[in-house]
C-alpha cells in the first residue's frame, strides 16, 4: 500500500536504501543500523507483563449455567485461544480462576482450596450475578454463598445472568489491562500476606465424613452391577470360531465382582 | 412438594377409590384422603404398615415409585412423607400397541408424622432401589429418618450441617458467607 508515493510497512531493504540515501556520501553507520534492526528497547516490566497477559490460563471451574457460556468460548465460534487462554484442569498450572456459577456452602471449601493451590500471581473473575452477590439465590437460599468475594479476593466482577461469551471476552481484556499495568518492583507491596477472612479457631480435627464407604457398600455394588443373568451377546463374524470368550457375561464387566 | 394439606377425615369422607377398595379387601388398614386435583387417589398410611402396603401394591402391579418426597404442613403441624406409585408394566405389556390416551394406574401414599423428636418411617429401599437418593434428600431437607436405609446421611447439604432446611420452622444460621452481600 502506498500513500503519496511513500510505502507504508516498507521492507527491510527499502529502509536500508532510504537510510543510505539520506546519510550522504559517508553512508549509513553500520552499528546504529544493526542496533535498530535487531534490538527492541523496552522495560522488563512490559516484557514480563506482555508474556503474562498473553498466556492467562484459566482453571476449568464451573458449578452452574455460567459455565455453559464459558464453555462456549472453548469452541471455534468464540475461540478464546486467540487471547492465549488455554483451559487447564489443574490448579497448579492455572493463573486465572473464573468462578462460573453459584457457590454453595458445600462447595466453598473446595473453591478456597483450589484457589490456594494456584501459583502466584493469580487472578479471579467473579462471573455472573450468583458469584457477585448471590444473585437470585440471595433472597432465601439456605446454602448459597452471597458473594464469592467473601471467600477469595476478586479482581474483576463480571455481571450478567449469565453473561454472554462476548462479555467474558470483555472481562478478559480488562483483566489483561490490569495485568499490563503491574510492576515486578511493586509486587511485594501489592501482594497481600493474608488474602481472605479467617478466624483463628480452636476446633479439633475429625475424620472426614466422606469415606467412600457409600460406593463400596454391598447394597450399592449390587445396585450398580448389571444383571448377571443376561449375557451380553457379542456380534461375531461368521468365520470367527466361537470361543469361551466370545460371550461376555455381564459379571466380568463389573469391576466390583472381585471384591464381593 | 407444595400440595394442599389433606383434609382431616370426616365421617362423610371421600369415596374409596379402586386402590383403597383393594386394600380393604386385603385387610390392610389405611385412611381415606381426598383425591388431588388430577383425581389421583390418595391414601394415608401408618408408618408401621408402610412396607406391607407398598409391597402389596407392588405385587398388585404398582411397580414404579415415580416420586418420593416430603413436605411440611406448617408451623407446629405434621410432616408428611409421600410416595407416588404408578403401574408401568401392565400399561406397556397389555398389548402390542399402547393407545395414546392410555393412562397408568396411579396412587399416592402419605405418611403423616409428628414433628417432635425424630420422625421415622421404614425405608422402601428394599422394594424400590430408586428410593435411595430420594429418601436421602427427604432426610436431608425434613429430618425424616428412614429405618433400614443403607446410607442414612445427607444428600445435598454438607454432612455436618445442623437443622432441616425445608421445615417451616428452620432458622437460617447467620454465617458470614450467607449474609447479604451489600
Amino acid at each position: 500500500m502506498a500513500v503519496n508515493g511513500v510505502t507504508l510497512n516498507p521492507s527491510v531493504t527499502a529502509v536500508r536504501d532510504l537510510r543510505s540515501a539520506s546519510c550522504g556520501p559517508v553512508g549509513a553507520p553500520k552499528v546504529t543500523s544493526d542496533l535498530s534492526e535487531n534490538i527492541i528497547l523496552t522495560s522488563l516490566d512490559d516484557l514480563h507483563n506482555w508474556a503474562r497477559l498473553s498466556s492467562l490460563w484459566p482453571l476449568l471451574y464451573g458449578t452452574a449455567c455460567c459455565f455453559i457460556e464459558f464453555a462456549a468460548l472453548i469452541g471455534s465460534r468464540f475461540d478464546f485461544d486467540r487471547f492465549g487462554l488455554v483451559p487447564r484442569s489443574s490448579p497448579r498450572q492455572a493463573d486465572l480462576l473464573i468462578v462460573a456459577g453459584t457457590v454453595t456452602m458445600k462447595m466453598a471449601p473446595a473453591l478456597v482450596r483450589l484457589y490456594e493451590q494456584m501459583p502466584e500471581p493469580k487472578y479471579v473473575i467473579a462471573m455472573g450475578a450468583c458469584t457477585i452477590t448471590g444473585g437470585m439465590f440471595s433472597a432465601d437460599s439456605t446454602t448459597a454463598v452471597r458473594g464469592v468475594d467473601k471467600l477469595i479476593p476478586v479482581d474483576l466482577y463480571l455481571p450478567g445472568c449469565p453473561p454472554r461469551p462476548e462479555a467474558i471476552f470483555d472481562a478478559v481484556i480488562k483483566l489483561r489491562k490490569k495485568v499490563g499495568n503491574e510492576s515486578v518492583a511493586e509486587r511485594s507491596k501489592i501482594s497481600q500476606t493474608h488474602r481472605y477472612v479467617t478466624v483463628p479457631h480452636e476446633m479439633k480435627r475429625v475424620e472426614p465424613a466422606v469415606t467412600g464407604a457409600y460406593l463400596r457398600a454391598e447394597t450399592q455394588v449390587n445396585a450398580l452391577k448389571p444383571s448377571s443373568l443376561v449375557p451380553l451377546e457379542v456380534e461375531l463374524k461368521e468365520s470367527e470360531p466361537v470361543t469361551s470368550q466370545s460371550v461376555i457375561h455381564a459379571d466380568t464387566l463389573s469391576p466390583h465382582t472381585t471384591d464381593s | 412438594m407444595s400440595e394442599t394439606p389433606a383434609a382431616p377425615p370426616v365421617p362423610a369422607g371421600p369415596e374409596p377409590g379402586p386402590v383403597s377398595a383393594w386394600l380393604s379387601q386385603q385387610g390392610l388398614g389405611h385412611k381415606l384422603l381426598e383425591p388431588d386435583h388430577f383425581g389421583v387417589e390418595m391414601i394415608g398410611i401408618e408408618p408401621t404398615l408402610l412396607q406391607v402396603v407398598a409391597a402389596a401394591l407392588k405385587a398388585d402391579g404398582f411397580d414404579y415409585l415415580q416420586c418420593q418426597g416430603g413436605y411440611d404442613e406448617g408451623p407446629g403441624q405434621q410432616l408428611v412423607c409421600f410416595y407416588h406409585l404408578i403401574a408401568m408394566d401392565e400399561l406397556v405389556n397389555d398389548g402390542p400397541i399402547v393407545p395414546p390416551e392410555a393412562k397408568p394406574r396411579e396412587v399416592r401414599l402419605k405418611v403423616f408424622l409428628p414433628r417432635d423428636g425424630i420422625p421415622s418411617v421404614p425405608s422402601l429401599y428394599g422394594l424400590f432401589r430408586g428410593a435411595d437418593w430420594q429418601e436421602r434428600e427427604t432426610f436431608d431437607m425434613f429430618g425424616i429418618s428412614f429405618d433400614g436405609h443403607p446410607h442414612p446421611k445427607r444428600l445435598l447439604m454438607p454432612e455436618d450441617w445442623k437443622g432441616w432446611p425445608l421445615r417451616k420452622d428452620y432458622v437460617q444460621p447467620d454465617f458470614y458467607e450467607m449474609q447479604d452481600a451489600y
